[in-house]
């Protein structure tokens, strides 16, 4: 039996099809991540999962179940802050804990439990005004992480966050995955999706791709990514990139451009020197396999940043 | 909260230039009942939707429906929440108004009649507030919308100017409306029928506060229930 199993699902607002035919399964235990841009569907996706939006048509289970029937095994962390400011980590999750109909012992007794595996036990009588973003966060965690819950769904939980706070992060989920539950991780950060033990790209509604990191990269993107920066960019500079790459595509990346190309070795000299030819001066160049990003692009033609932004 | 109390101090000093002096603490009296009664509905018809539709905006809602938890729990924290302070605000007024003079001709039994019409005050605009928590998405169009509520029918319903001003359908919603029918009662009780044009403690008339009272409540929870945690 799959943790979760969303088969054919479709949801409609306002005559947008937001989800158009999903299909998605999550085994037991697994780390999947659902990598999309803004818009994409996967927020709505991860809310019907999470027994917060219902479908249109389609099935979503949740250990064979109706998700509103799971919801004892469901943990859902929505992308905004919702722990409240004005109380301590402690009071916020005492607060959880009692709506979950816990004994106010069981309750300080769990609290304290959760406060520790989170890593706040130093700051949990702090009020959540005064953590740090990445503190916050793992709060908000800590309340998926009561007894029974078998099935966590993180909407965007490291944006926002500096690279420490991140790292500190997936530590946890780390952590939470040694416990055998399974984590359904919503974003649109390639770095943090290529954690997951399987990635699942959303576009439009639409599941585009499937598989592990590995496998995704190998069948979407084969080749390699070279990273271009000019002193200025320019018309005259994508001329010149898009002679070089796959399909002349040409992706925004930062104070430069990627092109995409099956001998990126061979060819770096050769675009250095048609840049230089057009007055181009060169500050980088650089050359590296693809990452989840790149594989979007390669699916797409859209950059996922851009798509995002 | 901070309006009710800034008019019982201007209302105390300005409202009562012309009245002979022996008849200003009662008056005084009478705008301190009123401000209290509106600082219960703005209690229930402002604060208790800003509090939903914050929690709608900034996640909480969402985490709360994906629990296994009932809406009652919810809705039930929100109200006694709204109690609490909407009671801890009407006393802040009435004992600004008692500082500033306000007096009252009752005494005993009349002043606990008086407290219980504090309460269908409270379920009536809780019912107006989950209702505007419910309908309206955003927080600050639900304030808005609380705040605007409150005014307007306060207005409209003669808290805010003697009955026997309003034009005769305005009369009857007076009547009808069980916040400005509780405050003509706690008027009554506290100050004596010649701050009041009508008799509003006759059986027919407190039964109509008291029951639609509880229908505004009522609606507001089931509106709440099926709309404000419905899985969209």
């Amino acid at each position: 039996m799959f943790a979760v199993r969303v088969e054919n699902l479709i949801k409609t607002y306002d005559s947008r099809r937001v989800l158009d035919g999903v299909n998605l399964n999550v085994h037991e235990g697994e780390f999947y991540a659902l990598m999309g841009p803004n818009g994409s569907g996967k927020t709505t996706l991860a809310a019907i999962i999470a027994a917060v939006k219902t479908q249109d048509s389609g099935i979503v289970e949740v250990y064979g179940n109706n998700p509103a029937q799971a919801k004892k095994l469901i943990g859902y962390v929505p992308q905004e802050n919702f722990s409240s400011p004005r109380l301590s980590g402690r009071e916020n999750l005492a607060y959880f804990a009692s709506l979950l109909g816990y004994s106010r012992s069981r309750a300080n007794q769990l609290v304290a439990e959760m406060l520790n595996n989170v890593g706040l036990s130093q700051e949990a009588d702090k009020r959540v005004a005064n953590y740090s973003g990445g503190m916050r966060k793992r709060l908000e965690v800590a309340t998926v992480i009561f007894p029974g819950i078998k099935v966590l769904i993180l909407d965007e939980p490291t944006t926002g966050l500096d690279p420490a706070a991140r790292r500190s992060f997936f530590g946890l989920i780390q952590e939470i995955m040694d416990k055998k539950a399974s984590i359904i991780l919503i974003t649109h950060i390639g770095s943090d999706a290529e954690l997951a033990s399987r990635v699942g790209l959303i576009d439009n509604g639409k599941m585009i791709a499937e598989g592990t990191p590995d496998e995704l990269k190998r069948k979407h993107a084969v080749e390699d990514v070279i990273t271009v920066e000019t002193a200025v960019k320019g018309d005259s500079v994508l001329s010149v990139l898009k002679g070089y790459s796959i399909n002349g595509k040409v992706a925004e990346s930062g104070a430069g451009y990627k092109i995409y190309s099956q001998n990126g070795d061979r060819i770096l000299a050769d675009v250095v020197r048609s840049l230089d030819q057009t007055g181009q001066k060169v500050m980088r160049i650089e050359m590296a396999r693809p990452t989840l990003e790149d594989v979007f692009f390669r699916l797409t033609e859209r950059h996922l940043e851009e798509a995002t932004g | 909260m901070a309006w009710p109390i800034i008019w019982v101090i201007i209302g105390s000093f300005s409202f009562t230039g012309g009245a002979p002096q022996e008849v200003v603490p009662y008056i005084r009296g009478s705008i301190a009942t009123t401000m209290m009664v509106f600082a219960l509905m703005i209690g229930g018809m402002s604060n208790l939707p800003a509090s939903i539709a914050g929690d709608r905006e900034n996640g909480l809602l969402s985490k709360l429906i994906s629990m296994p938890i009932k809406p009652y729990r919810d809705f039930t924290g929100r109200i006694l929440a709204v109690i609490s302070l909407s009671l801890l605000a009407a006393a802040l007024v009435m004992a600004i108004g008692l500082a500033l003079g306000a007096r009252f001709t009752a005494a005993g039994a009349h002043i606990l009649q008086a407290i219980g019409f504090v309460f269908p005050v409270i379920f009536a605009s809780a019912g107006v507030g989950l209702m505007a928590g419910t309908l309206i998405k955003n927080l600050q169009g639900a304030i808005m919308t609380g705040v605007g509520i409150a005014v307007v029918t306060s207005a409209i319903s003669g808290l805010f100017a003697p009955y026997q001003f309003l034009p005769a359908p305005l009369q009857t919603f007076s009547r009808v409306y069980p916040i400005s029918s509780a405050q003509a009662s706690m008027a009554y009780l506290l100050a004596g029928p010649n701050m009041v044009a009508y008799n509003p403690l006759t059986s027919g008339q407190v039964t109509l506060t008291i029951v639609l009272s509880f229908a505004l409540l009522i609606v507001g929870i089931v509106l709440y229930s099926r709309l404000g945690w419905k899985l969209e």
